[in-house]
């Protein structure tokens, strides 16, 4: 979907990204709101509406998100959502609001602590309930099936996967990375995210206020998220419909990115990607190290679209963000950011 | 250093079928595996709907496999407690004889050597089977099903519901301004935090004001008053769901702090009978005693530690209308 309406990201900020945090996670939102809202001269107060998203079943508390709500600041009322999704589909939420055009200033979070539970044993109860979850079906079982059929489709192979691997997280070389145990063939630690904490927050605002804000506004020109069927095994697994789809319908084809941002947690789904989505060699892909170096789960789509906003407010001209969910790249979010000259 | 806790949560999950699952599940009782075809297609696991279109699909049921081939597969060096085999096994999508989907199972072949693509297998059915697809304990490599023990037949009534049993434990810290409270407590103390930009007083140890969302350190603290009113009450009549411990009816009232703005929410009584409860009934903190057990860790509305709730003081009642409009 694209819009004729100006909605800009003017700002950002993501807490620290570590293995296992001592903040509760709204402690991590309260934080990381105010970095956000700091910079641009802003208080709680300005922010018209607010749409959190975070997970309960990875925090393992119901109505989680009531209590991250004490990270917003209660007073005055604002208007509110949440979305029980990575905070990239609460920025597509507020990007809506926005269009509606009686507000102008609108604040996004995606927050979790991966390491409060066992990612291993949580994921599969969020599986579809009678056929996969009592198998205990994981997504390391998920992400190697798909990732053969990456590499049978041509896409991928265990080389460009490790390359894709040092890329981003600047370890070891591709003999030494391949010569280690599969963990679930044809995927070895390398190809595996971390498991990481955090969270991030991000201001939007329409027209002229955001270019009051901030010099140069990181436009948001075209949003869109498809999904497809629950099942992975009644899916194309190399290939990514969804994606195509979104990427699509948000404009992509409309002109050269020069950034990337692609939520892909596992090496093989970057290839995928980069494939499905038609990215040449001049696009620089995940120069953030992406989700294979930091991995806050129900954060890191919008910290994609965060990183694509960063080459914006830089001077760069064009980007495009990616987020996903559900197994074997199920749902796909597309957002591009521009700036304007 | 941050104090960690952990607790396990468990959801008793009951799901209903309905008319497309049932039957797949009821069937798998009788060691048959159905789909659903669609023109040149069958699905298995059958659908109701068409995956591409969401297209109501007719039941048209048509018995598959039990022997399949493996069309993709991976190695699962080490199993989870969750995994149907406490041994290294592959998970594998398998296309029954007949389907034209494949099924995700495990296939229990010994060794990674033993697995390739077209590998012929057929299931391994549990002796004494429910209608779940873990019926199913695996496939082995064969086109000849085999049963785990005594196979006790199929179910004598068509497959309804199917329960599911979800558990995860979880490692939470503890806010430093929670601990604080529930140490107060063990002296007998209520312990309130003051927001230093707004005055808000706060209790249950929640160390942040939620209006300036800011984090109270310690030197914010202060002693909250030990009495009160009720502002406001429920009474619950307990239903029995896995992990209800009450068996009578009770209440959980709120109380208005003395001189204060401080309502607490969803305390408990004590000595006093759910239907002696009343909105302007005056209330004292009772705390254990330093040889009682007690769960100390937080309840609804925040971490008050060894508080076991409020008994009526025998004060007069205050008559304030007000006063039923105080919840927080």
């Amino acid at each position: 979907m694209k819009t004729s309406k100006d909605i800009a990201i003017v700002g950002w900020a993501q807490t620290p990204m570590v293995r296992r945090t001592e903040l509760t996670e709204t402690q991590m939102l309260m934080r990381v709101i105010t970095d956000a809202l700091d910079p641009l001269g802003l208080t709680r107060a300005d922010v018209d509406f607010t749409c959190l998203g975070s997970c309960d079943y990875i925090t393992g508390q119901a109505f989680s998100f009531v209590s991250n709500l004490d990270a917003i600041g209660a007073w005055p009322p604002k208007r509110d959502s949440h979305v029980e999704m990575d905070g990239a589909w609460a920025l597509y939420e507020a990007w809506l609001r926005l269009q509606e055009g009686d507000i102008e200033i609108a604040l996004v979070t995606g927050s979790g602590r991966s390491s409060t539970g066992d990612p291993a044993l949580i994921y599969p109860m969020e599986m579809d309930p009678f056929f996969l979850a009592p198998l205990g079906a994981d997504p390391l079982t998920f992400a190697a099936l798909q990732a053969r059929a990456v590499i049978a489709a041509g896409i991928a192979d265990e080389r460009r996967m490790a390359e894709t691997s040092i890329r981003a997280r600047g370890k070891g070389t591709v003999d030494e990375l391949l010569a280690r145990d599969y963990v679930r063939a044809p995927l070895r630690r390398h190809d595996l995210p971390p498991i990481t904490d955090g969270a991030a927050a991000m201001v939007l605002a329409t027209g002229e206020r955001a270019r009051k804000l901030v010099k140069r506004p990181a436009y948001i020109t075209g949003f869109d998220h498809r999904s497809e069927c629950h099942n992975p095994g009644f899916r194309p697994l190399d290939d990514s419909p969804s994606t195509r789809i979104a990427a699509r319908e948000a404009g992509l084809g409309d002109g050269p990115v020069e950034v990337a941002e692609l939520q892909a947690a596992f090496t093989h789904e970057e290839l995928l990607l980069r494939h499905v989505l038609g990215l040449g060699e001049d696009v620089r892909v995940n120069p953030s190290g992406g989700a294979l170096r930091q991995n806050p789960i129900m954060a890191t789509g919008l910290c994609r679209i965060g990183h694509a906003a960063d080459h914006v407010f830089g001077g760069g001209r064009r980007a495009l963000a990616h987020s996903t969910s559900g197994p074997c790249l199920q749902q796909n979010l597309i957002c591009i950011v521009e700036g304007r000259r | 250093m941050t104090r960690f806790v952990e607790n396990t949560i468990t959801f008793p999950y009951r799901r209903s079928l309905g008319p497309v699952l049932g039957p797949f599940m009821t069937a798998l009782t009788e060691k048959r595996i159905l789909g659903v075809r669609d023109g040149d297609r069958v699905f298995v696991p059958p659908m109701e709907w068409d995956p591409a279109t969401g297209e109501e699909l007719a039941r048209d049921f048509v018995e598959v496999g039990p022997a399949g081939t493996v069309e993709s597969f991976t190695w699962v060096p080490e199993p989870s407690a969750q995994h149907p085999l406490d041994r290294p096994f592959a998970f594998a999508f398998i296309r029954l004889d007949g389907a034209t989907t494949p099924l995700l199972h495990a296939v229990d072949a010994g060794a990674p050597d033993a697995m390739r693509e077209g590998l012929r297998v057929a299931p391994r059915w549990r002796g004494a089977r429910v209608g779940r697809i873990d019926d199913i304990v695996c496939f082995v490599p064969g086109t000849n099903p085999q049963v785990d023990g005594d196979d006790v037949g199929p179910a004598a009534e068509p497959v309804k519901m199917m329960d599911y049993v979800a558990s995860t434990t979880y490692r939470n810290p503890v806010p430093i301004a929670a601990d604080r409270a529930v140490a107060a407590s063990r002296e007998g103390r209520l312990l309130g935090h003051r927001c230093p930009s707004c005055g808000a007083l706060y209790a249950g140890g929640r160390g942040y004001c939620v209006i300036d969302a800011i984090e109270i350190g310690p030197e914010h603290e202060e002693d909250l008053p030990l009495a009160g009113t009720i502002t406001n009450f429920v009474v619950v009549t307990p239903v029995q769901y896995p992990g209800q411990t009450e068996t009578e009816p009770f209440a959980r009232v709120f109380v208005l702090l003395d001189g204060t703005d401080v309502v607490l929410g969803w305390q408990p009584t004590v000595a006093v009978a759910a239907a002696d409860v009343r909105v302007g009934q005056r209330v004292a903190a009772v705390f254990a005693d330093p040889d009682e057990e007690i769960e100390e860790a937080g309840v609804m509305g925040g971490h008050f530690g060894r508080l076991k709730g409020w008994r009526p003081s025998g004060e007069p009642d205050r008559n304030d209308p007000d006063l039923v409009n105080r919840i927080y």
